[in-house]
Formats: C-alpha cells, structure tokens, sequence
C-alpha cells in the first residue's frame, strides 16, 4: 500500500516537473549484461552474487543524475517488504536521508541487516505484526546489501544516492529521466556492485535527449 | 668254531660314538627349534606393540574423525550463515569475529572450565581464526574471545591457499606452562552456499585428543614430531633433538618410509612407531610418535633365552646321559658278544693246545706202543724158540715137559697181545689204511667154523647159522677176519656147558649186519658201557682166556671198515654183538 503509494507520489513528482518549463528529459537503451539465470516464467528480480560481485538477475540498471543538489525539504520513505522469502524489491534505489520501511509479509520472522559500510544495522527478528514498521534511514550514499540472518538466500540491494533524479531501467534496458535541471552533470549507469557507467552531460532547459549505454 | 668276524673295540667305540652324535644331533634340533621359536617370541612381541600403536592410532583416529565430522558440520553451519557472508563479502571483516562469536560458542565454551579440563578429550575448541580467500588469517578484533595465540603462532595458520578439503596440522607453541602445548588445527573451508566457491576458511585448533590412561603402558611414551621438531615432554631436550633427528632422516628417506625404526634412548633400545597424522596437507606434516620400551621386551627375550638355554642344556644334558646309557645299553650285547669271543678264544685256544698236546701225547704213546711191541716180540720169539727147544729135548720129566708146554702156550698168548697192541697203536697213530676188497663174509665164518670142530669140544656147544647164500662185504680180509674172530672167539669163551651160538647175516639197505650171540652169564647193566674199553675185561673170571684188548680191537676195526660195532643185547642168558659193514661195491 504504501509502497503504491510512494510510487503514485514519485510519478506525480515526475509528471509535475515535466510539466513545469524549462526541465530537460533523459532517455536512453542501457545495453545491459546478460543474464546469469535462464529465463523462467514468473520473473522476480534478486540479487545475485558472482565472484563476489552482487548484480540483480535479471539484469536491471538504475540510471541516475549525479551533481550538486540542495537537500531534500524532507525525508522521503520508501519501503522494501519481505514477501515469500524474498525482499520486494531486491534492488531499491533511494535519496540520501530516506527512511525505508522493511515490513515483514511473510508467516515466518525475518532479520535484516547489513554489515555494508554504507549502513550497518540489525534489525532484529520481527514478525509481520510488529509495529512499527522496522525501518532505517539511509544517510550515507553507497550501495548497501541487505540479508536476513534467518533466510539465508534472501539478499536486496539498496543504492543510496546523493541524487533525486534517478529511475531504474526496464529489463529491455530502457530508461527515461524526466524533469531534469540545467546544467552540468554526470549520468551514471549502476549496473552491479561493481561496475557503474558514467557520461557527462550538459543539459539545456527544456532539453529532450537520448544517451544510450554503452 | 666262532662265527662271523668279532667285533673289536675300536669298532664298539665307533658305534657308540655314531650313537651320540645322532643323540647331539636331536638335541641340538630341538634347541635350534627353540631358537626359532624364542625368534618368533620376539617377532610377537614387536607385533603386539605395533599392533597397540595402530590400535591407538585407529582409536584416536575414531575421534578425529567424529570430532573433524563435527568440525566440518560446524563450517557447513558457518557458511551457511548470512551474517559470515556479510563479513566477508560487504567489507566487514571486523564483524566477522562477533558474527561468528555465536555459532563457535559452544566450541568454545567450556575451555575456561576446570571441569571441562579434565576431560579425556574434548571437542572444545582452544582457538580459531578466519582465513581470507587467500589463505591469510583475518586478524580477530578481540584475540582473548576465539583464543589467544602469539603472534607468530597465529601467522603458522596461514595457508598459501584454499583447498576445498579440510586441511590438518599441528601447531606446537609455547604452552602456559614450562613445556610446549600442542594443537591440532584443522583448517575448513567455508563455501558459499549461494556460488559453491570457497569464500574463506576457518581454522579451529583443539586440544590433541589425549586418551590418557585408556591406553598404553608402563614406559610408552608418546609424542608429537611436526617439521624437524619432537613434543614429548617425557624426554629432555638432548634426547628429543636426538630423536627428531633420526626421525628426520628416516622420514627423508626417498622410499616410502616405514612405520617404525629402532632409536635408543639413554642407552635403552626402544621401538619408535610413527604415524603421518596429517597425509596431504597443507600444514607441515606431521607424525603421531610412539616410543616402545624394548628393555622388557628384550628382557623377557632374554629371560626366555634363559630359560629356553637351560631347558635346552638339561634337555642336551639329558640326552646325553640317556644318549650315553642308551649306547652303552645298546653296545652291551656287542660288547659281551665281544667279550665272550675273546673267552671263547681262550677257551678254542686252550682247547687246541690241549688237543695238541693230547694228540702229541697220543702219538706219542703210539709210537710208544708200537716201539714196545716191537720190542717185545723179539725177545717173545727168542723165548719161545728156545722153550720149543728145550721142548724137544729129551732128557726132561713129564712133569717138565708140561711146564714147558704151558710155557710155550703163554708165549704164544703173549706175541697175540702183543700183535694186538701192536696193530691197535698202528691205529691210534692213523697208520691202518684198509685195502678194501669184496670180502666172502660166509666163508670166512664157515672157515672158523671148521677150526672150532677140530678144536676139542668141552662145552658140548650148539652152533646156529643163518646165513644168506652169498654175503660180501666191503674190507681187507685181514682184519675183517679179526673182527668176526674176535667175536665168535668170545662167544665161546663167555658161553656156559651145553649152551648154544648164533650166527645171523642179513642184509639191510646200505649195510650188511652181522649178529653173534651166545647163551651165558649176561654182561653186568653197569659194566656194558665199558666192555668196548682197552683192557677191559668185564666180570669174566680169570679162567676165561683173553687179554681184554679183543672187543676194543674189533670195534675200532669196524669203524675203520666204515661200520660199527654194538652191544645189541645182554641178559637172561644171552648175549649178542651186531656188528654192521658196508656191502661189497661201496667205496668209502
């Protein structure tokens, strides 16, 4: 519900700055690696570790704005649930400062942490009636990876971003940015805990344009 | 006279001699089979320590095994940890310790215990360090929490990588006390559980797997060699170092080197079995060391040396005085065989001499007989000649010239003895050799028969004949003729007035037998066997003419005829010779 309703707040925000003047547009193809897994039917994004690089699989991309932004008028909150033994969504790109929401769906406890340096934090075992809902603010950027310490397969990826202006790519690799500031930035494309592209861009007010990866 | 060759005493030496060293030979068979068997007494006993040594290794083995099973669990269970993975994989080296804290405490638990100390063994763990992918050990933030370890000593755990199979080894450090503490490190892999390659290790040193007393003996000893270095905390450092080293160059040996060599130690053999501990591993290899006394054992050894040296001894002693009875027993009918040879020599000897002498004495006595005989015939004949003279003379009375007669008489009874004498001295000396010739026996007898009728008859005797028509015999008429004579002579002087004389011949296979008898006084039993005797004259009276050389005569000449002369009966009145000869046409 809330995880809607976030989003439906995060699409008004991105409709209202399109509509607003002067803001440029980011679209582009993200050739993005291949897959590790075979293709099944019923796709579910998680995080895959190979050689200990941590990429989700199916590939997916978070493309981003990187530059100089004043902070957030407030914290923002996200949320990453834990359903069916796995986290929803695995790969969870956020805002410096954000709190994020963990709550437990599933019958059984759960017990995230991270021992990530970006955030350490332990939640403890909690069910899905435990109120509130445990959450953790991410104040640092990095890449964060979550586990449960009950659930051993169990892995999500939160990319904390000092950027408001970032969106994930859909599995084909596609993106679109929207209502973009002028100016003199850098658009990074994280693909795996390991390998992040980036391209500097120059945008005019108003502008529309297309970077493609590679 | 004696038969087969005698046995000499050197021969009866030689055979005795043969006799013992055949009984040595046994006795020294079995001595050397008590060798053998004491050999494989000893053979026995080096077995019963290898096999102790193999039977505790397999023991500890046992444990290991249980104990490196729950090692192994325990780093599955470890790998299998989200928060180990987090360590390791997000950066967070220095919560891998607290990560693990939890899992590893009950390995660790206990080890502070006094209680948990005096365990035989424990599956408690003294310490243990992480290894990075790389095999480097992953310093612990708080080292007292998984074990405290020098640094030095925590560097040894370090592996140059990571193996997916458990690693084992032997860490010798400076214990808390004056002496060195040992622990088996196992190091484990942790696989991820999500990619199947090995993230990192966990190395867990336990306290060695001590069985105590469960096991072993008086003097065993039993010890650790890792890299060049010997733990046995029994020995001093001289000896130890002594130790490892001939440790050392049996293990460099490029052969499979064995399982056990014989060392000393403080001059005492000992019998050192070692046992690589940890095949194929990383970590230095190192050696389960058992050191066996051989002092009891060759102890024992020489006790049974002993004891089988003076079995054997009285076994041999034994042997030789029944070896020496049994040969002078057995020699003892050889030897008396010998002796009564040597007796019967003696005996042939002294009997041969006395023939001789008796045969020299007989011939000389013949000789004797015959000189004599011939002696006196002469003057016989003189005498009588000159009896025969005055005889003829006519100037004699009646009464004389009867006394002349009786003299003449006599001479002539004294030339037939001495004849007689004569002939039988011939033959004692051997020097009578029958001319045989087909004699007419019944001729002869007839021819006597005729000269009894012309002689007067005072008796008034009967005479019978039952002759064959034709009767010879093998013999010289001469003395075939004396024979008979002899006989039939006798049957008339024994015989009594009106008695009657018997002449039979018959022939028999082979023989021709002649019987005389005569009625008359019989021979007296005990006078029988002696009539055949020289001189012997029964009980005739001394008015029976005869010299008593007569039956002696025709007896040796019928056995020079190849006959034989006999008594065949004397009694109630009647007396009969037999005579046998050989029929004419035998020869001798």
């Amino acid at each position: 519900m809330k995880l809607r309703r976030a989003a439906a707040w995060f699409c008004l925000c991105a409709l209202g700055s399109r509509a607003a003047p002067g803001q440029a547009v980011l679209t582009g193809l993200v050739a993005l690696p291949k897959s590790h897994a075979a293709p099944v039917a019923n796709k579910r994004y998680e995080i895959v570790s190979k050689s200990g690089v941590l990429a989700p699989d199916p590939p997916i991309a978070v493309v981003y704005l990187d530059g100089d932004f004043p902070p957030a008028a407030r914290a923002a909150v996200a949320r990453m649930a834990q359903k069916d033994l796995a986290f929803v969504p695995s790969l969870l790109p956020v805002r410096t400062g954000t709190r994020v929401e963990f709550p437990n769906l599933d019958d059984t406890y759960h017990n995230i942490f991270s021992f990530s340096p970006a955030k350490r934090f332990d939640l403890g075992r909690y069910r899905s009636d435990e109120r509130p809902v445990p959450s953790e603010v991410f104040d640092r950027p990095g890449l964060v990876t979550l586990r449960c310490d009950i659930h051993e397969h169990m892995r999500a990826l939160i990319l904390v971003l000092d950027t408001p202006y970032f969106v994930l790519s859909d599995p084909a690799g596609r993106y679109r940015l929207p209502g973009l500031p002028a100016g003199h930035y850098t658009l990074r494309v994280w693909l795996s805990s390991r390998t992040t592209l980036a391209r500097p861009v120059d945008l005019a007010a108003g502008a529309a344009r297309e970077e493609n990866f590679p | 006279m004696s038969g087969g060759p005698e046995p000499r005493p050197a021969e009866v030496r030689g055979f005795r001699g043969r006799l013992l060293v055949a009984m040595m030979l046994v006795v020294c068979l079995v001595a050397l089979g008590f060798y053998l068997a004491q050999r494989r007494v000893a053979a026995d006993g080096r077995r019963d320590f290898e096999r102790q040594f193999q039977e505790e290794a397999a023991a500890l083995r046992g444990v290991e095994e249980v104990r490196d099973a729950m090692l192994a669990e325990r780093c599955r269970a470890l790998a299998r940890r989200p928060r180990l993975h987090a360590a390791l994989e997000d950066d967070a080296l220095d919560l891998l310790y607290p990560s693990a804290r939890d899992e590893m405490a009950d390995m660790m638990g206990g080890e502070d215990e006094p209680g948990r100390e005096a365990a035989p063994y424990a599956l408690h763990a003294r310490f243990y360090r992480f290894l990075d992918g790389r095999g480097a050990v992953i310093p612990p933030p708080d080292p007292a929490a998984v074990g405290a370890l020098e640094p030095a000593d925590q560097a040894r755990l370090a592996l140059s990588a990571l193996a997916e199979s458990p690693q084992l080894g032997e860490l010798v450090r400076a214990g808390p006390g004056p002496g060195e503490a040992v622990d088996e490190i196992i190091a484990m892999p942790i696989v991820s559980s999500e990619t199947g390659g090995i993230i990192a290790a966990i190395v867990v040193g336990f306290r060695p797997i001590d069985l105590g007393a469960a096991v072993g003996g008086a003097g065993i000893q039993s010890g650790l060699w890792v890299g060049g270095r010997l733990v046995m905390p029994a020995l001093g450092p001289a000896e130890r170092g002594r130790l490892a080293a001939a440790l050392a160059a049996e293990l460099a040996q490029p052969r499979a080197p064995g399982r056990s060599l014989e060392v000393a130690i403080g001059g005492a053999p000992q019998l050192l079995f070692y046992r690589r501990l940890n095949a194929g591993s990383a970590y230095p290899p190192a050696y389960e060391v058992g050191v066996y006394p051989l002092a009891g054992l060759l102890a024992r050894q020489r006790q049974l040396e002993w004891q089988f040296g003076g079995i054997a001894c009285l076994l041999l002693a034994g042997a030789l005085g029944a070896s020496h009875l049994l040969s002078s027993r057995l020699s003892v009918p050889v030897e008396r065989l010998a002796a009564d040879s040597a007796e019967n020599r003696v005996q042939r000897q002294r009997a041969e001499a006395a023939l001789d002498s008796t045969s020299r004495d007989l011939q000389r006595s013949a000789r004797f007989s015959a000189d004599a005989s011939h002696q006196l015939k002469t003057p016989v004949t003189v005498l009588r000649a000159g009896l025969e003279e005055l005889l003829a003379a006519e100037n004699f009375t009646p009464e004389v010239r009867e006394e002349l007669g009786a003299l003449v008489h006599q001479t002539f009874r004294l030339t037939s003895v001495i004849e007689d004498l004569l002939l039988l001295s011939r033959m004692d000396a051997g020097r009578v050799q029958l001319a045989f010739a087909p004699v007419n026996l019944r001729r002869l007898i007839e021819g006597w028969l005729d000269d009894l009728g012309a002689l007067p008859d005072e008796l008034g005797l009967e005479v019978e004949t039952e002759l064959p028509p034709a009767l010879h015999i093998s013999g010289e008429q001469r003395y075939t003729t004396l024979i008979v004579q002899n006989l039939l002579e006798n049957a008339r002087k024994y015989n009594r007035p009106g008695g009657r004389i018997r002449i039979a011949a018959r022939e028999e296979p082979g023989a021709v037998v002649l019987a005389i008898g005569n009625t008359g006084r019989p021979i007296a039993p005990e006078a029988q066997e002696h009539i055949f005797e020289r001189f012997h004259r029964a009980a005739a009276g001394e008015n029976v003419p005869g010299h008593g050389l007569g039956l002696n005569l025709a007896s040796e000449l019928a056995r020079l005829h190849g006959g034989a002369l006999r008594l065949a009966r004397s009694g109630e009145d009647w007396t009969e010779f037999e005579v046998r000869f050989r029929p004419a046409g035998e020869r001798t």
